[in-house]
């Protein structure tokens, strides 16, 4: 940076030697002012870790800004595109779960961090006089923390997002007067829809940022002009001869508690693999809903207040708890910063955190026992696994739920509806041209089927020349035949026994006249071996009219060269999913 | 040179917190690069590599080219598209019963869509005024290369162009879909 030649003034009363490019951007900036307005603060009464708290919530503020850009790179707010592009970027792109994990667990350590910053204020007694404004606008940050995590949480629009805004939206909804109106601005609409995500996402990404920003600028300059509050025990020449430089020595402690916390949070990431990402909004479903471990405390306590009361534990206590301290400073009286000559606020601070605690732990553990909850959470896991999953293969237009028509079955089903319904049922009230499927292939179906191949549900419809006749048996032999049929579709429950029974009962009853058993022969009906299995079924919807299956009696179109090979099996895979009995 | 020992400390502890921060700020941003560089190293638009119909074969007459868009599946970032246009070319049959010939209409230069210019029968670039012949060679303009053929597999009825995406503004033809996954 400093090779060429010097074409300006070398530095003339610079101390030690100043890198020319320094002086050329101190002559140009007033570098050195901006180095003194920024690190130039004092420590009365020393560094300390106790003082690290506002440096590390604005450290890790960075790193939400930074990481939460990266995302919004990547992040396309619309209900339609919300999960998709989201899942995109935890299962596809590059150290996505990654990014998205940091800004995820680090705005959990952040409200975590503000919270302790607030504490400490508290315990020093750092928000009296002169300070209550920066105490106030502290508390705004706070909020805007909260704001933050809240409107970060639905964006993804998937099941938790989803359901914890729904339901906070209905609570600022419930906002006696006003409450009506609020709702609808917050979510765009009087449902949640598109502009509920552009709505969170343009506060979430532009509007808080900016007052996030403004407010920090104005708490940090505060700060810097009343200066730290050293703790209460010292005595004022205690603090003068302590009194070290801000940079480096409170910096230093800032940074390795700052990178400290970063450890855990990434620590967390790797162990979670990112943030979670459940299976996309539905609102049809019953979710359990949760919010997150922050509000938990406040979900516990509406508990407690059933029908009009409810207000109480949504509006009333929170309300009062924000208003006693934003009043705090005007409130306390005492004398010096002694935590013993300010008992109350110190008592009140600690049943706070005591009932906070206790709050979250009733709503942690009565979960932990309930096993309906279990149930629904296992049941999102493996909703969420499979929206995931099906995710990777390309997200369908309509987005979100849609994810599921990726599913082969579900795909196989529209094939279905357009190709093959016109002429097969479903459901047990016979096709019109060919055998109903509703529990194809499980023994009840062939059961009668042999008893009765021209039954509405099997070949009837089809009215095929010259087709099978029933086989005339006794109710065992007919049992011992189904299960042989049944062997052949690989069946793990089939009957070896009773199998190998059927098949010596293949020639006594004269089936060998029309069906082989090889695989290979041609004969008037069709081989049965395999008959069933995902191979056998793709070769008849691809040509049913192959020799070995039903030749020339066969009246199903050809498939092959209509529907890909992939779509055939699907089908294949649809038709066998059909069977639900044994 | 910090020669107190105060000084020292003071230096190193200053050293030390400079390190520690830029660790933490390489924890945020590393990886957050790594996200933004993806696109270098994978393909995010992924049109269909198979054969798509855009025409049937008698609807191409020789020395008069038809601008036809070819549908078909379409990845985009996480979406998937089964029925979309994916681009458009123009069929060009030189003679009655010649083969049909297959050009993108993206312009080989900056990547607008080539017309055709009925008069001159050239092939004009909209933009900077690249002209291309019915072969598809650059006549004149700023176009690097002429324009770029597409493969075509006609069976006298149908006409299949396998519709691809080039890198604009280089003389070699470089299919832009070859990015590994």
């Amino acid at each position: 940076m400093n090779t060429g030649p010097v074409a300006f003034p070398p530095p003339a009363r610079a101390r030690g030697a100043v890198k020319p490019w320094r002086a050329w951007l101190h002559e140009r900036l007033g570098l050195a002012g901006l180095e003194k307005a920024i690190l130039g603060g004092e420590m009365p009464g020393g560094a300390s870790l106790w003082h690290t708290l506002g440096g590390v919530a604005a450290g890790l503020f960075v790193v939400e800004a930074v990481t939460g850009l990266f995302l919004a790179l990547f992040y396309a707010p619309s209900v339609q595109t919300a999960w998709a592009s989201v899942a995109y970027i935890q299962d596809q792109l590059p150290l996505g779960w990654f990014v998205r994990g940091l800004h995820s667990f680090g705005s959990s350590a952040l409200i975590v961090v503000a919270g302790l910053h607030l504490l400490a204020v508290l315990v020093l007694g750092a928000y009296r006089r002169p300070r209550e404004l920066n105490w106030m606008l502290g508390l705004g940050l706070f909020g805007l923390t909260v704001l933050f995590a809240l409107s970060g949480y639905l964006l993804p629009w998937d099941q938790k997002g989803y359901w914890a805004k729904l339901v906070e939206a209905t609570i600022a909804g419930n906002t006696p007067v006003v409450g009506g109106a609020v709702q609808q601005i917050i979510q765009g609409g009087s449902a949640f829809g598109n502009l509920t995500v552009t709505h969170a996402f343009a506060a979430h990404a532009l509007l808080l940022p900016v007052a996030f920003v403004a407010l920090v600028v104005l708490h940090i300059y505060l700060y810097r002009k009343h200066g730290p509050t050293p703790k209460w025990s010292m005595s004022a020449d205690e603090i003068v001869a302590r009194t070290v430089p801000a940079w480096p020595y409170q910096s230093m402690r800032n940074a390795a508690v700052g990178l400290f916390v970063l450890a855990l949070v990434m620590l967390a990431v790797v162990v979670h693999h990112g943030a979670a990402l459940e299976s996309p909004a539905d609102p049809t479903s019953s979710y359990l809903a949760r919010p997150e471990w922050y509000a938990l405390p406040l979900y516990q306590l509406r508990m407690y207040f059933e029908g009009p009361l409810e207000i109480v534990a949504t509006m009333i206590i929170p309300g009062v708890v924000t208003a006693l301290l934003l009043a705090l400073p005007f409130l306390d009286r005492a004398p010096t910063n002694r935590p013993s000559d300010r008992k109350r606020v110190i008592s009140a601070t600690g049943l706070s955190l005591i009932a906070l605690g206790a709050l979250s732990a009733l709503a942690v553990s009565k979960d932990a026992r309930d096993p309906v909850y279990a149930k629904g959470r296992a049941e999102e896991e493996t909703r969420t696994r499979e929206a995931r999953r099906l995710a990777l293969k390309g997200m369908p237009a309509e987005g979100g739920l849609a994810v599921f028509l990726n599913d082969p079955l579900n795909h196989a089903r529209a094939i279905w509806d357009e190709r093959c319904s016109g002429c097969h049922g479903l459901v047990g009230t016979g096709g019109d041209k060919g055998p109903d499927f509703k529990d194809y292939d499980s023994r009840a179906w062939i059961r009668g089927f042999l008893e009765n191949p021209e039954g509405l549900l099997h070949m009837g419809t089809a009215k095929i020349d010259k087709g099978m006749k029933a086989v005339d048996g006794t109710r065992e032999e007919i049992d011992a035949l189904a299960e042989m049929v049944y062997a052949q579709t690989g069946a793990p429950d089939a009957d070896a026994a009773r199998a190998a029974h059927g098949r010596e009962l293949v020639a006594q009853k004269d089936c060998d006249t029309c069906h082989e058993l090889d695989g290979e022969g041609e004969n008037a009906g069709p081989n049965l071996a395999g008959r069933g299995t995902l191979a056998w079924i793709e070769a008849v919807i691809a040509d049913a009219g192959q020799g070995r299956l039903f030749g020339e009696k066969n009246k199903m179109p050809k498939f092959a060269g209509k529907l890909t090979p992939a779509e055939i099996e699907d089908l294949a895979h649809f038709v066998i999913a059909q069977k639900t009995g044994h | 040179m910090p020669e107190h020992p105060t000084d020292t400390r003071r230096a190193f502890f200053a050293m030390l917190t400079k390190g520690l921060g830029a660790l933490a700020a390489a924890i945020a941003v590393v990886p957050g690069l790594a996200l933004l560089a993806a696109p270098l190293r994978r393909a995010i638009i992924r049109g269909a590599g198979q054969p798509l119909r855009v025409a049937v074969d008698h609807d191409v007459k020789p020395d008069k080219p038809i601008r036809v868009t070819a549908t078909g599946e379409l990845h985009d970032a996480w979406l998937r598209l089964d029925h979309v246009t994916v681009g458009s070319c123009w069929l060009v049959r030189a003679t009655e019963g010649a083969p049909i010939r297959a050009f993108s209409t993206v312009c080989p230069h900056l990547g607008c869509g080539v017309d055709f210019n009925e008069k001159t029968n050239k092939f004009d670039c909209p933009c900077h005024a690249s002209s291309f012949d019915l072969d598809g060679r650059c006549l004149s303009g700023p176009s690097p290369r002429g324009l770029d053929e597409l493969e075509v597999s006609a069976d006298g009825h149908e006409v299949l162009v396998r519709y691809r995406r080039f890198r604009t503004g280089t003389s070699k033809k470089v299919p832009m879909e070859e990015t590994p996954e």
